[in-house]
């Protein structure tokens, strides 16, 4: 007999999920317990290069209320049926919205969405997971606020909850989203609630000021992790700058990355450029611009030559450097000095403003993003291939030139191997990098899917063998990326487990952590 | 609270040596903070167009799909499964109800409004 599921649980019949859906249902009302395979349709697209089938979830719960999740917990103790928490859902390129497991039960906070508060003063947000960057961004607009959000590339429809608890990263001089959190609620798998920090103590109104509270740190083990289900998050914000100027470098040599990273490091560090920068290479840029079916016939990666004439007909450079200046206008003229003398030193750099360049679109969202503005202009990535296929490769690197070179050439080098571009960008860092590289590859065509999976498999092989770890990967290949971080990491990731979530019930596979 | 009796009656609570734990009741009433009533919710067709399909597909990002005359059911259907590059929506993101209306909205909507 057919299944009324579209998927199962990992060892869970038929039976004991049909009862362990009834309950849900009991808990949230019938409409908030989505099990055809219509209403999961949403949840299945990845952009990753394994089948959808390998990601589908057995349901998907609409959840509101702290209440309702601590007693969801208790039903998936009682029938040991697994479920992958998401807030806004916007992961893309990570998994999207799809769990780490087939048949596991996606937890959506979505609908969890209130902004529970704003103080102007202090400058801090206390939010349910569901509330997207527009969300908030409309709200302060709103209510008037002088505050800044700093935001992952996808602003419009992410949010700060999910992508912090990622470890996501953003643009302006918060843009190292983590280093901002302050305070979190979290129902554990016991259905016991945690207020971190501050939050634990009665009638505290120091949750979303001060980070630390007393004893063991322990937001972070809520990170990139299946510990708990944060349901409350509070972060910092920024106030709005009098004065804020965003500029573009441009360098015409793929080498040119060593001067760069060596030039920006110590303005960097010493806060002169405050921002998270980038340094985004000119195929990360072309796609806002240029067609790469003008420039390239046939398979393969794209040539080095046609990446010059696009660079050449698009106004890019090989390496493009967006950073930005804050404050009042007379700390932005001083600091504005020190940065144009450290990057005319050489004569390579081709340094513009707004002035110069305010109508090219690729400079336009980035000053949006590093401004913390609504922009989801850097989907133009995907029109590059078609097709829809995308997995970040994201290792580390030393804020150091040589090493950013030699972290690009073989990322290129492994690309090319497998026909596909180096679409690649250095980001936020002081004294490291993030190495952002969009593995784009056109998942409807079956060969291209292949490569792109050995590629990517072959990129965490080398570069783990080179002593690179990547900071955030995808579903499809968490338990590799767990293991580059060897067994004793492993093994305290899993002692915690076992503590905090006997039955595994919590997202068994987050991070390789079951 | 019938099932919040439930959720104790789960095995293996060996949680307290690790961590500090708020209590659960003082947690579930309201808190000054969350006396701001329920959440978001979408006003109109135009709205959800406005804060979230007008960021690519105004944007030189997706295709535009007004003043096209697109279905509402194909609209719908692209919404929710996506297409290729086009994430899908969810309908903890966009209910039913609402995609009704921005798939009207823009299936009927001229080009350059
Ligand atoms: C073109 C493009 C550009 C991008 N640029 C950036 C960028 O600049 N910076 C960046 O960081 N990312 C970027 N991304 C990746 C991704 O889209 C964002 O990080 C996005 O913010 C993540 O989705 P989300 O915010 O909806 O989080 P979610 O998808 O809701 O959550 C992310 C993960 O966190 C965990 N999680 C979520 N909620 C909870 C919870 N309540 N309790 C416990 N665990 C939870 C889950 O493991 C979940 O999978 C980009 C993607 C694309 C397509």
């Amino acid at each position: 007999m057919a299944s009324k599921f579209i998927a199962l649980p990992k060892g869970v019949s038929e039976k004991t999920f049909e009862a362990a859906i009834a309950e849900f249902g009991s808990i949230l009302g019938q409409d908030s317990v989505l099990v055809t395979a219509e209403q999961l349709a949403p949840y299945i697209k990845t952009m990753m290069p394994v089948p959808d089938a390998d990601h589908a979830p057995s349901a998907a719960l609409l959840a509101t209320t702290v209440e309702q999740i601590q007693q969801i917990v208790g039903v998936c103790n009682q029938y040991k049926v697994p479920i992958w928490m998401i807030s806004t859902g916007r992961n893309f390129g990570y998994g999207s919205a799809a769990p780490a497991e087939r048949g596991q039960v996606v937890l959506d906070l979505k609908r969890m969405n209130r902004i529970l508060e704003v103080d102007p003063d202090l400058c801090f947000a206390l939010v349910e997971p569901g509330v997207t960057y527009k969300q908030l961004y409309d709200y302060i607009q709103e209510h008037k606020y002088p505050l800044w959000l700093s935001c992952p590339a996808p602003s419009a429809i992410a949010g700060p909850t999910g992508n912090t608890l990622d470890r996501g990263v953003g643009y302006t001089p918060y843009g190292e989203h983590f280093l901002f959190a302050c305070g979190m609620e979290v129902v554990l798998a016991n259905g016991e609630v945690l207020r971190t920090g501050m939050g634990s103590l009665p009638k505290s109104n120091t949750w979303q000021v001060f980070k630390w509270g007393y004893g063991p740190y322990l937001d972070g083990i809520f990170t990139q992790s299946n510990y708990g289900i944060v349901t409350k998050f509070g972060f910092w914000l920024m106030p709005a700058p009098p004065a804020f100027k965003p500029f573009v470098i441009q360098y015409e040599h793929e080498d040119d990355i060593v001067e760069i990273v060596e030039t920006i490091r110590p303005l960097r560090i010493s806060g002169v450029i405050p921002n998270a920068i980038v340094i985004a290479h000119a195929l990360y840029e072309a796609p806002t611009k240029a067609k790469r079916n003008d420039y390239v016939t046939g398979t393969g990666a794209i040539t080095d030559d046609a990446v010059r004439q696009i660079m050449k007909d698009h106004k890019l450079g090989a390496w493009n450097v967006y950073a930005a200046l804050y404050g009042t206008q007379e700390q932005i003229d001083v600091n504005w000095k020190i940065v144009t003398d450290a990057f005319s030193k050489s004569g390579k750099a081709k340094i513009l403003t707004e002035q110069e360049a305010a109508d090219d679109p690729a400079f336009q969202y980035r000053a949006a993003l590093m401004r913390g503005d609504m922009t989801l202009k850097e989907f133009s990535l995907y029109n590059w291939r078609g097709g829809g296929g995308s997995m970040w490769f994201a290792p580390v690197s030393q804020a150091r030139g040589s090493e950013t070179l030699k972290q690009m050439a073989m990322t290129k080098r492994i690309l090319g191997k497998y026909g596909l571009d180096y679409s690649g960008e250095f980001i936020v860092g002081m004294r490291d990098m993030h190495h952002i590289v969009d593995v784009l590859y056109d998942k409807t065509d079956p060969a291209m899917t292949k490569a792109a999976f050995q590629c990517f498999d072959e990129l965490l092989t080398e570069f783990s063998n080179e002593g690179y770890g990547t900071y955030r990967v995808n579903t499809a290949f968490m338990d590799k990326v767990a293991h580059t971080y060897g067994p004793v990491q492993r093994h305290v990731h899993k002692t915690l487990k076992k503590a905090l979530d006997p039955n595994g019930i919590l997202a068994p596979g987050k991070s390789g952590i079951r | 609270m019938q099932a919040l009796k439930a959720v104790w009656a789960v095995p293996a609570l060996i949680l307290t040596a690790f961590v500090v734990i708020g209590n659960v009741l003082s947690i579930a009433g309201a808190t000054s903070q969350e006396a701001h009533g329920p959440g978001f919710q979408w006003k109109d067709g135009s709205e959800v167009y406005a804060k979230v399909c007008a960021f690519c597909h105004e944007a030189k990002v997706g295709p535009t799909i007004r003043g096209r005359g697109l279905a509402p059911a194909y609209i719908t259907f692209i919404v929710r499964h996506g297409n290729r590059a086009m994430p899908s929506f969810r309908a903890g993101e966009i209910d039913d109800e609402s995609l009704a209306r921005v798939a009207e909205y823009v299936s009927k909507a001229a080009a350059n409004q």
